[in-house]
C-alpha cells in the first residue's frame, strides 16, 4: 500500500501510457476494424454533429435573409418580409425540385448498376483540411459494409472505412489514404489515383513512354476489386515528365465536387466481380 | 465520482464543438484544437488521475470523430498532459508568454508528428501542410491559449472540480 502511495503517480502515468500505445499498435495492425467503442462514440457524435451543423446552416440562412432588414423602414420592412416568404417559398419549391432531379438521376444510376445498392444521404462532413471524409445515414443495419464504394451520378467519390448500425464513414477519393486502380480512357495506361486533399488528386504509377493530355479522362480500372470497372474518377488537368525517372507526374481534377455533396448511392458489396458488362 | 461520471458527456461535446463549430472560423483553413489546450491546462492544473483520465478520453473520442486511426490522438493527447505535468512540476508555469510558447510548441509537434506517420506508415506526403495548416494552426492556438486557460480555469471552479494541484 505504502509503495503505492509512494509510485502512485509513475505508475498512473505508466498505465495511461501504455494504454495508449497498445490502442495505437493494435489499431495500426488491424486498420479498417471498428470497435464496439468507436461505434458507440460515432452514434453517439453523429446527431450531435447533426444538430449542430443543421444549426450553423439555419444561422447562417438568417444571416442571409434577414439581417439586412433591420435598419430598413417599417413599410419597406413588411413589402420586404413578403418577398422573403415568397423566396423562401420559391426556394423551398426550387429545392425540392432540384432533389427531384437530383435524386432521378441516382436512381437512373442504380438501375444502370448490377449490383444491390442503398441511397444515402450525407449528414455530415469533416471541415479540417487535413482528412477529407463525410458521413452517411446508413450502416450495417441497411447492408452496408467497410470496403463498399460510394458514388453519384458524376463518378466514384470514394469508399466506406467505417460502419456503425445506422451512420458510416465515407473515405473521399482526395484524402491522402485514398488510392484507387485507375486507367486512362483513351489510351489505357494505367495507374493508381492517390487523394491530395485540397490540391485534388494525382495519378501514380504512369509510365514515362504513355502518351497523356490535359483533359483526358480518368476511370476506374476495376482491377483491385473495389470498384466497378468504367466509372468516371476525373480529368487530367496538368502532366508533368521529369528528365528523370520511370513514371510522369499527373494531376487529376476529381469529377466530383465534394463540397456539393447531398445523396450518394452505396454499393452493398464488399468485392467486385470482374469482368462485368463494361 | 461526478468528475469521472461528467467527464465522457462534456468531451464528447467539446470535441464534436470543436470539430463542426469551431472548424468554421478562419473559413474552415485553420482548426482550433481547444481539446489540446485543455490536455495542456490540465497538465498545469489538474492531478494526475484526473488530467491523465481526461486526456486518454479527449484523444480516443478526438480519434473517433475525426476517423484517424484509433489511439493516434490518444496517445499524443496522454503524451502531451504527461509532458505538462512534468514541465509544470519543474517551472513556474502561469506565465502568459509561457502558456502561449508552451501550447504553441505542443500543437506545432502534433503537426509534425502526423506528418511523420502519415509518411512512415500510410506512404502519404503531408508537408506541405507543415507551413500552409499545422503552423498556422499553432499559432493561432498559442495566441488565443491565455483566454482558453482563463475560461478553463473560471470552469474548474464553477464545476468545482477537486484534486486541483
Amino acid at each position: 500500500m505504502s509503495f503505492y502511495k509512494k509510485y502512485q503517480s509513475i505508475i498512473i502515468a505508466s498505465i495511461l501510457i501504455i494504454a495508449s500505445i497498445i490502442i495505437l499498435s493494435l489499431n495500426l495492425k488491424q486498420f479498417g476494424r471498428v470497435s464496439f467503442l468507436r461505434k458507440l462514440v460515432l452514434e453517439a457524435a453523429a446527431p450531435l454533429e447533426k444538430v449542430v451543423n443543421s444549426t450553423i446552416e439555419g444561422i447562417s440562412g438568417i444571416w442571409e435573409r434577414h439581417v439586412f432588414l433591420v435598419e430598413l423602414e417599417e413599410e419597406n420592412r413588411r413589402l420586404r418580409n413578403k418577398i422573403v416568404f415568397l423566396t423562401k417559398e420559391i426556394n423551398r419549391y426550387r429545392e425540392v425540385s432540384l432533389e427531384g432531379v437530383r435524386l432521378k438521376k441516382l436512381l437512373a444510376l442504380k438501375e444502370g448498376i448490377d449490383y444491390p445498392t442503398v441511397a444515402a444521404r450525407v449528414i455530415g462532413r469533416n471541415r479540417s483540411s487535413v482528412f477529407k471524409m463525410i458521413l452517411i445515414n446508413r450502416g450495417t443495419t441497411d447492408g452496408v459494409k467497410v470496403g463498399s464504394p460510394v458514388l453519384t451520378d458524376k463518378g466514384i467519390i470514394g469508399r466506406i472505412i467505417e460502419t456503425s448500425w445506422n451512420v458510416s464513414r465515407v473515405l473521399l477519393l482526395v484524402d491522402y489514404n485514398s488510392n484507387v486502380d485507375a486507367l486512362i480512357q483513351g489510351n489505357r495506361a494505367r495507374g493508381v489515383l492517390q487523394g491530395r486533399g485540397s490540391k485534388g488528386c494525382s495519378l501514380r504509377y504512369v509510365q514515362r513512354s504513355e502518351e497523356v493530355k490535359v483533359g483526358d479522362t480518368v476511370i476506374s480500372s476495376g482491377l483491385a476489386r473495389v470498384f466497378p470497372k468504367g466509372l468516371l474518377l476525373g480529368t487530367v488537368k496538368k502532366v508533368e515528365k521529369k528528365k528523370f525517372g520511370l513514371f510522369q507526374e499527373i494531376e487529376v481534377a476529381p469529377a466530383v465536387d465534394f463540397s456539393r455533396l447531398e445523396e450518394v448511392l452505396v454499393i452493398l458489396t464488399d468485392v467486385i466481380d470482374q469482368p462485368q458488362r463494361h | 465520482m461526478i468528475y469521472y461520471l461528467l467527464l465522457p458527456v462534456f468531451s464528447l461535446l467539446l470535441i464534436v464543438f470543436q470539430t463542426t463549430v469551431l472548424d468554421l472560423f478562419f473559413l474552415g483553413k485553420i482548426g482550433l484544437e481547444v481539446s489540446l489546450i485543455l490536455v495542456v491546462y490540465a497538465g498545469f492544473h489538474l492531478d494526475i488521475m484526473k488530467g491523465g483520465v481526461l486526456s486518454l478520453i479527449l484523444g480516443f473520442f478526438l480519434d473517433c470523430v475525426t476517423g484517424g486511426v484509433t489511439g493516434f490522438f490518444t496517445f499524443i493527447y496522454v503524451a502531451v498532459f504527461f509532458l505538462s505535468k512534468i514541465v509544470s512540476l519543474r517551472i513556474y508555469a502561469e506565465g502568459i508568454a509561457f502558456i502561449m510558447c508552451f501550447t504553441f510548441i505542443c500543437i506545432f509537434s502534433e503537426g509534425i508528428i502526423t506528418v511523420l506517420i502519415y509518411k512512415f506508415i500510410c506512404g502519404a506526403d503531408m508537408s506541405y501542410n507543415i507551413l500552409r495548416v499545422f503552423l498556422p494552426q499553432a499559432l493561432v492556438a498559442g495566441v488565443l491559449s491565455p483566454a482558453f486557460f482563463a475560461i478553463f480555469e473560471r470552469l474548474e471552479v464553477l464545476l468545482n472540480v477537486e484534486g486541483r494541484k
